[in-house]
């Protein structure tokens, strides 16, 4: 998280993002000096009318309406360039805004997927969203804002200097008294209030997550009443805080914005020029650009104070989408190698998602084309993260995992999703018609290919059931239960007709009727592909030409299933403890399996 | 939007509210009058005698000295409120959002309630403490300086007059044009949240696709919609800003050539056109901040009516003279429940007697869980009762009714805190040693010897460092600490392999013993030990008895069960059903 010390790297990362607009970047800010500095013309014009008409003598009529006119136009000038800056800058925010989000969404589109694991999505959706959304001040605010509280003060200043440098210095006195507060903010104790308002405000944040994501176990188990009340302590804790920084800070925020105020530099410049004036060291006349231009002086001060909240959020926001941009992707090889056959190597894989916690301890394994390989062993062993590695989720620390006898890792991503698809726990159906999500992996697949996938992964009937077919869009014509999404996923691995098929075979279907499809499935195709399954069932663990057992990160047993069975060895045991758990809904049936369950 | 605000605060704050808003009328009404004397100063200096401009200065100053105490009681006043609204907000939104029903928090609305209740509501608040008194000081100071031109000279004053409605017309016109566009807006940037979650939880499959490097078509519309839609907006908020600059501008030049034209031709002193000149310059800025202020507090109002949405949303209502139920026995009589125009359970009557064991069973989609959740009186009824011990559950306190019940659910949401502190959520008072004996019984002994931390073991936020068998081994170490008479169970094993499966079907077994417990079920086994079976689909029941007499039967029950008995064949067309 970049503090305020990272300031630099946010402006060369901005700099970075916007290179592309520099173009528009510029039309904004030039737009926007014309049109400020035209602004000052009916201003001056008012100056120089008031010149005319107090020299004594007959009045220049001429001069005056001349004085009048480019005043008028002065203003013309000013709305027509500040209005096109503005536009174009919002427009130009637009852009960039949509230029980040798509950067954003490629490079997470990039990322090893065991990236993910460590941050919350909602975190992540934060980023391409709200975040991308705070540089909004950057690029469509910030240019006009300095301009206005910068060019034209100091242009001002300088005309003003020219006027008379002893009015000028005294209608500075209301900056330099504000500057001189700027301090008294700044003392030990302000900042330390101010940093215990941003933990309190983060503390406040995290409890209403928990009391609204917990809430129906609140109810169920705490009594609403109580519910509550770390909430609301939380809550008081933040107005607590925020009181005591306001009290803190509100007096010099008073004084401060007082001696800013319109009034009060106007009395300033009045003293000064009456005291002048009295004294016969100024024309009355140059007063008057004093009264018109002197307030504008303080912009600068005043610009700080405001803005500055946003710009340091903006900063912050800054910071984190540069952080996502900068994590390095999966290197994809330069010269891509293509693979010969589908068969399936680990070499000595090692792999762990933290430094010193190896979950695959030293992984040999081949996978022979047209077999289906089960992956057995308690919760923790690390069958998820093993078939995870043949997708390429993540890349081993130590050895390698080959597919045609060429390292994934010189494989290219197209050559390897061709080959490896896969069927996890996690189904994930996205808001888009129910034949795009059976064809996600194929974006070009008939219609014909779709249904027969649907039908294979029993979810045909369900689909011409729902009010547009195939052309159903989830989630918004047709609402799937957990045991058909399922089924789509199925379908979904199905039509890829890739090769090399993982499986992670659902634990528990939502219903038998999915359990039948993927039963049937894995039957059909059974011959054809390279089958790694992480098996529960205990038809799927009989019908596999090898059973690999897992545990701790280690191959313990290796070999057929009914020769794994008859040694006698780790598989035995551990089938035999929780045999029980299973074989249940099978007994309970009617239908022992005999001894042949194993062949 | 101050009604908006008052009606989402709450009464009791009305009138502090309208205190401060009054003490900042009054401190810019100060302001603008005291401008008055700055026409006496300028005629002395620009005229013969400047000396006599000291005791009008004078007066100035006074006239800033009263502006400064107003306006530094009128800040702190703001401050006060702006602290209390915030206290009030946050009290008002905790009691409603615990009154709540439980099936009102949907999936959906989880984040977008989180998101209002912490950045949301201090949001609306600040914008009221930054923003109030900017802009009851941009509309009312230019007013009182138009009064004062109006004193000095009809014709000028007059002339400034104009701007009045033409700017009140602007602004009302543009926050209702733009009121519009922020709602479009609003929608887009959700409906773009919602695919960027889509496509980072779908990265797997997308992946799979080779879709890393194409562009994501879903997402990237969405993004471009976010775009456009912000072209839009920004197009369509040009015409106000720019007529409101134009109106400003205009009025300007009218008085720069009407104050020109009498004091050239007409009867006004020179030193009074200069000064209503510079007062009108004065008037200028605030009334070009409106446009700026007038955005952000539009922001705040679609805040506002997030918050009035929320806070105006019923909770389910509280029997005046609750019952306690004397029995734990269970009946639905004729029940009809609706959500969202769709019925889910359809004239459904069932009853458990106490100490039984009832087990649903159906397809997915039949509303199974539904049942639960009307029992835990997560929703009320649309037509029929569901009864506990005899008692309809709307007369009983929710309080009572909840202590009655436990409840393990299917997704178990654990708090970010140890694993002792999320069992000892089931009863806070219990001793050590039986939350010792409540997390052995579920077998929650084994993950916690696997920790390195043990029972002082972080669980992360929504207990996301366990996996699915261990917390769920929580959840029932929970619901057998509390204790409770009744036991309802989701589904829990489905989510489960066969090692956490055994694992926690033994705590279940001991949470369940002389208890009256439903179940959702789709094993086998969990059924079969049950008293009775209702097999459930469309919301009604289609078949009730015990497991034996339903397979028996040869139904729909008995059907639901073949099917995943039925061995595969290598020709998927062959297999018959």
């Amino acid at each position: 998280m970049p503090s305020s010390g990272a300031g630099s790297a946010v402006q060369q990362s901005m700099g970075r993002l916007l290179r592309p607009h520099v173009r528009s970047f510029a039309a904004v800010v030039i737009l926007q000096v014309i049109g400020a500095l035209a602004g000052l013309a009916p201003l001056l014009a008012v100056v120089e009318l008031g010149r005319t008409l107090l020299e004594s003598g007959p009045v220049d009529r001429d001069r005056v309406w001349t004085v009048v006119i480019v005043g008028a136009v002065g203003l013309l000038v000013r709305l027509v360039f500040t209005a096109a800056s503005s536009a174009i800058g919002h427009i130009l925010d637009g852009k960039v805004q949509l230029t980040l989000r798509r950067q954003l969404a490629a490079q997470l589109g990039r990322v090893p997927i065991g990236w993910f694991s460590r941050r919350r999505t909602g975190e992540l959706a934060k980023v391409v969203g709200e975040d991308v959304s705070a540089v909004h001040p950057f690029i469509a605010h910030t240019p006009g804002e300095l301009v206005s509280a910068f060019v034209v003060p100091l242009a001002s200043l300088v005309y003003l200097f020219t006027v008379d440098w002893r009015l000028t210095l005294i209608t500075l006195t209301p900056v330099v008294l504000a500057v001189a507060l700027v301090p008294l903010m700044m003392t030990p104790a302000r900042v330390r209030e101010q940093e215990e308002f941003d933990g309190a405000m983060g503390r406040i944040s995290s409890s209403v997550v928990e009391f609204v994501q917990g809430i129906s176990v609140v109810k169920a188990f705490g009594g609403s009443k109580r519910a509550h009340r770390k909430f609301l302590t939380a809550a008081d804790d933040f107005v607590d805080t925020f009181n005591r920084w306001v009290h803190g800070i509100s007096r010099i925020a008073a004084g401060m914005q007082l001696v800013l105020s319109p009034p009060f530099v106007l009395l300033v410049v009045l003293i000064g020029g009456a005291a002048l004036i009295t004294g016969g060291d100024l024309a009355p006349a140059d007063l008057l650009p004093f009264l018109l231009l002197g307030l504008g002086l303080t912009a600068p001060v005043a610009a700080l104070g405001h803005g500055f909240d946003e710009m340091q959020a903006a900063g912050r926001a800054v910071g984190r989408i540069t952080d996502v941009l900068a994590v390095e992707p999966l290197p994809e090889p330069s010269h891509p190698v293509a693979p010969q056959g589908y068969r399936v190597e680990l070499r000595d894989v090692r792999f762990g998602y933290e430094e010193d916690r190896e979950v695959l301890r030293g992984i040999d394994l081949v996978l022979e084309p047209g077999t289906v390989t089960a992956i057995v062993g308690p919760s923790g062993s690390g069958k998820s993260t093993l078939v995870q590695l043949l997708p390429r989720f993540f890349d081993p620390i130590h050895g390698s995992v080959v597919l045609g006898g060429v390292d994934l890792r010189e494989l290219g991503s197209r050559e390897l999703y061709r080959s490896v698809a896969f069927v996890f726990q996690d189904v994930r159906l996205l808001r888009a018609s129910v034949a795009d999500n059976i064809a996600l992996a194929v974006p070009h697949a008939d219609r014909e290919d779709v249904v027969r996938a649907a039908r294979l992964a029993n979810i045909h009937d369900r689909i011409l059931e729902s009010p547009r077919g195939y052309d159903s869009v989830i989630g918004e014509d047709v609402g799937l239960s957990g045991g058909e999404a399922q089924r789509i996923a199925l379908a979904r691995a199905l039509l890829a007709d890739a090769p090399v098929l993982v499986l992670d075979e659902a634990t528990a279907f939502a219903d038998p009727q999915t359990e039948q499809a993927v039963r049937r499935a894995l039957a059909t195709l059974e011959g054809e592909r390279t089958i790694l399954v992480i098996a529960h069932r205990l038809e799927t663990i009989a019908d596999a030409d090898t059973v690999v057992m897992l545990e701790e990160g280690r191959i313990v047993e290796q070999g057929r299933p009914a020769e794994l069975l008859a040694r006698g060895g780790r598989f035995a045991a551990f089938r035999q403890s929780h045999h029980s758990a299973v074989a249940d809904d099978v007994e309970a049936h009617g239908r022992v399996l005999q001894g042949d369950e194993f062949r | 939007m101050i009604r908006t605000l008052l009606r989402v605060l709450g009464r009791e704050y009305a009138q502090p509210l309208r205190r401060t808003v009054a003490l900042m009328t009054m401190t810019a009404v100060a302001e603008g009058l005291s401008y008055a004397l700055v026409v006496p100063v300028l005629r002395e200096l620009f005229g013969n005698t400047p000396e006599n401009a000291w005791p009008w200065l004078i007066g100035f100053g006074g006239a800033i000295a009263v502006y400064a105490a107003l306006r530094y009681i009128s800040d702190l006043s703001g401050f006060h409120i702006g602290t209390a609204l915030l206290r009030g907000m946050y009290h008002r939104l905790g009691d409603h959002l615990a009154r709540l029903p439980v099936g009102w928090y949907s999936t959906s609305r989880l984040g977008e309630v989180s998101v209002l209740a912490s950045r949301g509501v201090l949001d609306a608040m600040s914008v009221i403490a930054h923003l109030l008194a900017p802009f009851v000081s941009a509309c009312v100071t230019p007013l009182t300086i138009v009064g004062v031109m109006l004193v000095f000279d009809w014709q000028m004053g007059l002339a400034a007059l104009v701007a009045v409605p033409i700017v009140a017309a602007i602004q009302i016109s543009t926050g209702r044009s733009m009121a519009a566009e922020d709602a479009e807006r609003e929608e887009r940037d959700h409906e773009a949240t919602g695919r960027v979650i889509e496509f980072l939880q779908a990265q797997p499959v997308l992946r799979a696709g080779g879709r890393t490097t194409e562009r994501f078509r879903l997402l990237d519309d969405s993004l471009q919609e976010v775009e456009r839609a912000s072209r839009r907006s920004t197009l369509s908020a040009l015409p106000g800003a720019v007529g409101l600059t134009l109106t400003v501008q205009a009025v300007f030049t009218a008085l720069l050539v009407l104050g020109t034209y009498l004091a050239l031709y007409g009867d006004l002193g020179v030193a009074e056109t200069l000064t209503i000149l510079v007062l009108a310059a004065r008037c200028a800025d605030p009334l070009l901040s409106l446009t700026d202020i007038g955005g952000k507090l539009r922001g705040a109002r679609s805040v506002l009516a997030r918050l009035d949405t929320v806070l105006s949303t019923e909770p389910l209502p509280e029997a005046a003279e609750p019952i306690r139920p004397l029995r734990h026995d269970l009946e639905f009589d004729s029940v009809v429940f609706r959500h969202d125009d769709r019925t889910v359970i359809d004239n459904a009557s069932l009853s458990v007697p106490q100490g039984q064991r009832l087990a649903v069973v159906g397809p997915s989609g039949a509303g199974k869980s539904t049942l639960l959740q009307l029992l835990a009186r997560f929703y009320d009824v649309d037509a029929g009762t569901v009864r506990v011990g005899g008692v309809d559950v709307r007369d009983i306190d929710p309080e009572v009714l909840m202590a009655r019940i436990a409840i393990v659910f299917q997704n178990v949401y654990l708090f970010d805190g140890t694993i002792e502190e999320n069992v000892r959520l089931g009863r806070p008072d219990a001793t050590d040693a039986e939350v010792r004996a409540a997390a052995t019984a579920a077998r929650l002994d084994e993950v916690t010897e696997r920790l390195p931390d043990g029972w002082a073991a972080n669980v992360g936020e929504g207990g996301a460092l366990l996996s699915g068998g261990e917390r769920q081994r929580v959840s029932i170490a929970r619901a057998l600490l509390k204790n409770a008479p009744i036991v309802l169970l989701d589904e829990v094993t489905s989510a489960l392999d066969p090692v956490n499966e055994a694992a926690v079907h033994e705590g279940i077994e001991r949470l369940m013993a002389g208890r009256t417990v439903v179940t959702v079920a789709h094993r086998m086994r969990t059924v079969q030990r049950a008293d009775r079976v209702v097999f459930l689909d469309g919301g009604r029941v289609v078949e009730e008895g015990s497991h034996e007499e339903l397979l028996r039967r040869g139904g729909r029950y008995a059907d639901f069960w073949n099917i995943s008995m039925v061995p595969v064949s290598r020709e998927p067309e062959s297999t018959g059903q």
